[in-house]
């Protein structure tokens, strides 16, 4: 199940890289603390949807709707925040939102033996057409919704700068999704049904219900997440508001082997480097030298180094993607 | 030669968006618009005379090949969804040639056409060489390639492409490289046709040559595609490529034979998210490259209709796209829909 | 009157829901303190019973008493209430989980979100493990186990579970004979303590040894029930194997050619990596058709994807025509005159979503016959071609353009048949030919294997169908654990001996007893 080597290259190859950027960023004359407070709020949402899909995947069941959770969430996270008047019931709202996006997608993976990613890619197209939908059904404006900053989900005031509490909690959630995975009944029980469900089955477990769990609660996490990212993070939604971070955390996940702690490493290795590039772009001095283009395009293209230098092959959980029947 | 698909899956695939007009229904009413309003306005906007049925087809043309790319992936067993980025480079390829290079007039079209397809082909590269030799899987890899795509295609656009006084867009294709509008009532060029010649091409090559053949037990049956001799890697890298060149293509439809811009919008916006459409239509097209072709008209309907759906009944048009998805999703699910679906493995 | 029985099922019929009739009305009683060997061939419908019996499946008709009320087990853990569990052929363990992770899960003693602990479970386990003189490593992960090891694993989770009727399939098949004694000590023990005991297996010697009585299947049918001490092992091997009613192949005498396909100390593992092949060595003459019989799962499929290049041997040699053939890939092998009728044609013979034109030149579509200018396939040859093999080989279907999973197994299994024969093959690999087929097409495969050999061809016949292999081949060994046995003409085994051997027995001071597998001379 292990493999130290590639995992510790992993690690060493992420250290350099950080110590390489923070040398050259400290050149450039960009404040290493701003960026740590960039790459953490950047590191939130990735985290929650990796973290989620962690347990989902150990279970069996694959999501690639993240990317579509997110989006929606996005959304309602700012009406339940506007129904309210309270950034946090805005959270609240989007881990509604989401939870019930996985569940739908968890019971048609399980009673429809439907093809899961076929089923998450149908999401995320239905999230491109919907979340423009919504935003004017909703706010009667097309593309973008501003709201109040009074509703922001407020951020903590450290002597070592600023940090959403949002960002706090999915760091404990990494480390409660640890704890659940490694040392509950229930984590036993979904580690087992993602390796072998005819075990779980026999064993007079309920397969189906252990799948359904981790996909709507996978769709929670993400949908903190989703609605993170205006509450918590820009202020504001567009509807392309998730830019491929669905992705990127699934990237996260492959990268952890569905580790939830190494989820949350990889998380913040991501998010570094988009909250690097969203640094980058605002910094005088910086911002005029290197084009703003090829600075967006650093996570997407970390995240393909990665994936394609560390990773390679892992091994995932034996019936990852495939539907149970009995027989 | 092959028949064209059966009536089953034809009607399977009617009762598929069927459903997703309907749940594109309810969500009128959710949020309190009149669908009946709305889809009528949809259709008659798409097919209520001969320009609108133009119109629709000028529509359809990327579609087709943007389904195209995701069709031939999923021929080979692969999940290939990088059409969006190889298109983006494709657009890109053809604006420089069209735009730039001053050639010789048929010279030029053919060579504007030919760069989008090379550049769209040489951006399905990188993921089709990460599968072979690293196992990454391709939806990771061709998202990230789409975004990298979206910012390249950005940058070279404004800083290399621009036309000179409108930033807003790239210098236009020179008339010698733009392909002949067929009615000045509608968008629609002899682009279309280039377009229907590739797929059918991509037709012939898969059910007419061996190495189509190939690609195709190597997706239908992998362990049969072993024992008949077939190499795994060349599938991975013939797919992608064939699947890059209709992307690439897609793009170039659009700048060299879609008035009246014949020019890419620095925002892409007359390119993007087509990428991503062509997905449904090639499941709705059952993966056929003729198929993908009917299913495109009835996409470019959509897409065209929905912009009279916006107008008078106030529903936006990117609703169609979330009715792309739902049909999508709705041809998941085997056991509602009996759909013979293939698997794809990890 | 014997006391009550312990378990009884009455008129059990099953029948799949793709139509297969899996049982006929199958009654069955167990007893107290009882070990029951149930005993068929493959397919007889033992398996099917015994799940019938343990809640996993449904019958279709007929009544399950336990202890005399009637049950209706809706799942498995239904039965269990019960204690009525089961072992499977195919082991339920989570792999990467210790054995006692393994046999707690789902009995864990408390709630969903409380921390899970071992120590509770491993004094009970503990205690189980003394009990019943069982020896498991508890915190090693069971993918690192041995078989045998695996097995006990499964047999304690079962009894952790309060089980005092314990239901056994196959327990022996993957088991070396040390590990089959202790397992035959282990239920001995489990009878003292009040326990019964019902095993499947198709092996004579476990059933003689280790049952009180013996019921035999066939055919979804009881066609004997005997107290052991009573039992003959000849007596058994009638009332497993039969005799089916097919039409006969003729098969003329036919003196045979010289070694075509030679095999020397063949070795191969299976896809766990333990060795399945142990060391096998033959040869098939031209003009003659060698048969290997035995119950699957004795590394016939393993023996199989090592000659035709779909798994790669560990060690040996194979030779056609006098030259060396190893680690070839299939379609190497092809052009040098092998052919193949898989055993698992889904899989490795057809693509199903392809049509009957398409399906005929799998593997022959770099042949310049059917290629054109530039790599175009030259489809007026192929349809005339397919249309060829349809007609010779008597495929009934609509046309050539027909996918072939809308045709019949028979229908499919002719195409296959068909297009490797019509390859020209030196020497032919038939893997159950006939299995699940019409009696029209077993017949005519089988005549046309026939037709093979008097063309001079070798044939390589492995079929788990006892009555196909006699009828067919001219010389006959049976595969039991990896290795052959008894190889001889046909003629001179009786159908009982072969049936013997099958079940592991060798006959003894026989002719024909050194076994064939026996190690090539260095």
């Amino acid at each position: 199940m292990r493999v130290p080597g590639r995992r510790a290259l992993g690690y060493l190859l992420a250290g350099l890289a950080l110590a390489g950027f923070s040398y050259a960023l400290e050149r450039f004359g960009l404040q290493p603390i701003s960026l740590l407070e960039a790459g953490l709020l950047a590191m939130t949402p990735l985290a929650l949807a990796a973290v989620g899909e962690c347990l989902n995947e150990k279970a069996g069941v694959v999501n690639i709707g993240l990317e579509g959770i997110l989006l929606i969430t996005a959304v309602t996270g700012v009406w339940f925040a506007e129904l309210f008047g309270n950034g946090t019931m805005g959270l609240i709202g989007g881990a509604l939102t989401g939870a019930l996006i996985g569940f739908a997608l968890g019971a048609i993976s399980v009673y429809g033996k439907a093809d899961q990613i076929i089923a998450g890619m149908g999401l995320n197209i239905f999230a491109l057409g919907f979340v423009p939908f919504l935003l004017v059904s909703l706010w009667a404006f097309p593309g973008i919704h501003l709201f109040p900053s009074e509703l922001m989900v407020p951020r903590l005031i450290t002597p070592w700068g600023q940090f959403s509490p949002v960002t706090i909690a999915a760091i404990l959630i990494a480390v409660l999704a640890h704890l659940l995975l490694h040392h509950t009944v229930l984590g036993f029980r979904i580690k087992a049904v993602g390796e072998k469900p005819e075990a779980v089955d026999v064993a007079g477990v309920r397969v189906d219900w252990l799948r359904l769990f981790t996909s709507t609660l996978g769709g929670a996490l993400c949908g903190v997440g989703g609605a993170f990212l205006p509450l918590g993070w820009f202020g504001g939604v567009v509807k392309e508001i998730s830019a491929g971070r669905g992705f990127i955390a699934l990237a996260c996940v492959v990268f952890a082997g569905l580790e939830p702690l190494l989820a949350l490493a990889a998380a913040f290795l991501f998010g570094f480097v988009d909250g690097l590039a969203s640094a980058v772009a605002v910094t005088p001095g910086v911002k005029e030298r290197i084009p703003f283009y090829f600075v967006s395009m650093l996570p997407y293209a970390t995240t393909l180094v990665v994936v394609a230098l560390v990773i390679g092959r892992r091994r995932f959980p034996r019936t990852v993607g495939r539907p149970y029947v009995r027989e | 030669m092959k028949r064209l698909p059966l009536p089953r899956p034809l009607i399977e695939s009617l009762v598929t968006i069927s459903i997703g007009l309907v749940a594109g229904a309810l969500l009128m009413l959710l949020f309190d618009y009149n669908p009946v309003q709305a889809y009528r306005a949809l259709f008659v906007g798409a097919f209520g005379s001969l320009e609108d049925i133009l119109e629709t087809l000028a529509f359809a043309t990327p579609l087709m090949l943007t389904a195209l790319t995701f069709a031939v992936g999923v021929r080979g067993g692969l999940f290939n969804i990088g059409a969006e980025g190889q298109m983006y480079l494709g657009a890109i390829g053809a604006t420089f040639v069209a735009g730039l290079l001053p050639l010789p007039p048929g010279l030029h079209l053919a060579a504007a056409t030919a760069a989008g397809m090379l550049f769209g082909a040489l951006w399905a590269v990188p993921p089709a060489l990460l599968k072979a030799w690293r196992g990454v899987h391709e939806v990771i890899s061709t998202i990230m390639c789409n975004w990298i795509a979206f910012y390249l295609a950005t940058y070279l656009a404004i800083n290399f492409l621009a036309e000179p006084g409108r930033a807003e867009r790239t210098a236009p294709a020179l008339v010698t490289a733009r392909y002949p509008v067929l009615t000045e009532d509608a968008s629609l060029t002899a682009a279309i046709f280039v377009a229907l010649a590739f797929c059918l091409v991509v037709y012939l090559y898969l059910w007419g040559t061996r190495a189509g053949y190939e690609l195709r037990l190597a997706g239908e049956n992998p362990d049969a595609a072993r024992y008949a001799g077939v190499k795994g890697g060349k599938v991975i890298l013939l797919s992608f490529a064939i699947g890059g060149l209709a992307a690439g293509l897609a793009g170039a439809t659009q700048i060299i034979g879609r008035p009246p811009a014949w020019s890419l919008y620095a925002t892409l916006g007359n390119v993007i998210t087509l990428g991503f459409d062509g997905i449904g239509v090639a499941l709705v097209g059952r993966n056929h490259p003729i198929g993908g072709v009917l299913a495109a008209v009835l996409f470019g309907a959509l897409a065209h209709g929905g912009r009279f759906m916006e107008y008078h009944a106030g529903v936006l048009s990117e609703l169609v796209r979330a009715i792309n998805g739902l049909i999508v999703i709705t041809l998941a699910v085997p056991e509602l829909w009996m759909l013979a679906r293939r698997r794809f493995s990890r | 009157m014997s006391p009550q029985p312990r378990v009884e099922m009455r008129g059990i019929h099953k029948v799949y829901p793709d139509g297969t009739v899996a049982l006929r009305g199958v009654d069955f009683r167990l007893q107290q303190g009882e070990i029951v060997g149930l005993l068929g061939e493959n397919g007889a419908g033992k398996t099917t019973l015994m799940k019938i019996l343990s809640g996993l499946l449904r019958p279709t008709r007929g009544e399950i008493m336990v202890d005399g009320s009637l049950a209706h087990f809706r799942n498995p853990s239904d039965a269990l209430r019960v204690g009525i569990g089961m072992v499977h052929q195919a082991f339920n363990l989570v792999p990467p989980y210790t054995a006692l992770q393994n046999i707690v899960l789902g009995q864990e003693g408390a709630g969903p979100l409380a921390s899970f602990r071992t120590d509770e479970p491993r004094r009970r386990v503990a205690a189980l493990l003394t009990e019943t003189g069982l020896e498991i490593p508890l915190d090693d992960p069971v993918e690192s186990m041995p078989i045998g090891v695996q097995q006990r694993v499964e047999i304690l989770k079962t009894l952790y579970r309060g089980t005092s009727v314990l239901i056994l399939d196959e327990p022996t098949s993957a088991l070396a004979p040390v590990e089959v004694h202790d397992l035959s000590q282990f239920l001995k023990r489990l009878r003292a303590g009040g326990k019964s005991v019902v095993f499947i297996t198709h092996k004579l010697k476990e059933v003689l040894e280790l049952s009180d009585r013996v019921v035999v299947l066939r055919n979804g049918q009881v066609t004997g029930e005997i107290a052991t001490v009573q039992a003959t092992p000849e007596g058994l091997a009638e009332m497993m194997v039969g005799r089916k009613v097919v039409a006969r192949v003729s098969r003329a005498a036919r003196p045979p050619g010289a070694p075509v396909l030679v095999v020397r100390d063949l070795r191969a593992a299976n896809d766990q990596g333990a060795p399945a092949v142990k060391g096998l060595s033959f040869e098939v003459r031209a003009g003659e058709v060698f048969g290997i019989a035995g119950v699957e799962g004795n590394g016939q499929s393993e023996l199989v994807q090592a000659l035709t290049g779909l798994r790669p041997p560990t060690g040996g040699e194979i030779t056609l025509d006098g030259t060396r053939l190893l680690n070839l890939n299939p379609l190497e092998l092809y052009r040098r005159g092998l052919g193949h009728i898989p055993e698992d044609k889904a899989r490795f013979g057809l693509a199903l979503n392809f049509d009957l034109a398409e399906n005929s030149i799998l593997s022959r579509q770099g042949e310049r016959t059917f290629l054109g200018a530039l790599g175009r396939l030259n489809w007026g040859r192929i349809l005339a071609y397919a249309r060829d093999l349809v007609e010779r080989f008597k495929v009934l279907a609509p046309n050539v353009r027909t996918v072939v999973r809308s045709l019949s197994g028979g229908n499919q299994q002719r195409l296959l048949v068909g297009r490797e024969l019509s390859k020209q093959p030196v020497v032919i690999v038939a893997v159950h030919p006939t299995r699940g087929l019409d009696i029209a097409s077993t017949v005519y495969i089988r005549e046309l294997l026939m037709q093979m050999r008097d063309d001079g061809k070798a044939v390589l016949l492995i079929s788990a169908d006892l009555d196909e292999v006699v009828e067919l081949s001219d010389r006959i060994a049976v595969m039991y654990e990896g290795v052959l046995i008894g190889a001889a003409k046909t003629e001179e085994f009786t159908r009982e001996e072969i049936g013997l051997m099958m079940g592991g027995i060798t006959p003894k001071g026989s002719a024909y007893e050194t076994p064939a597998s026996a190690p090539a001379a260095d």
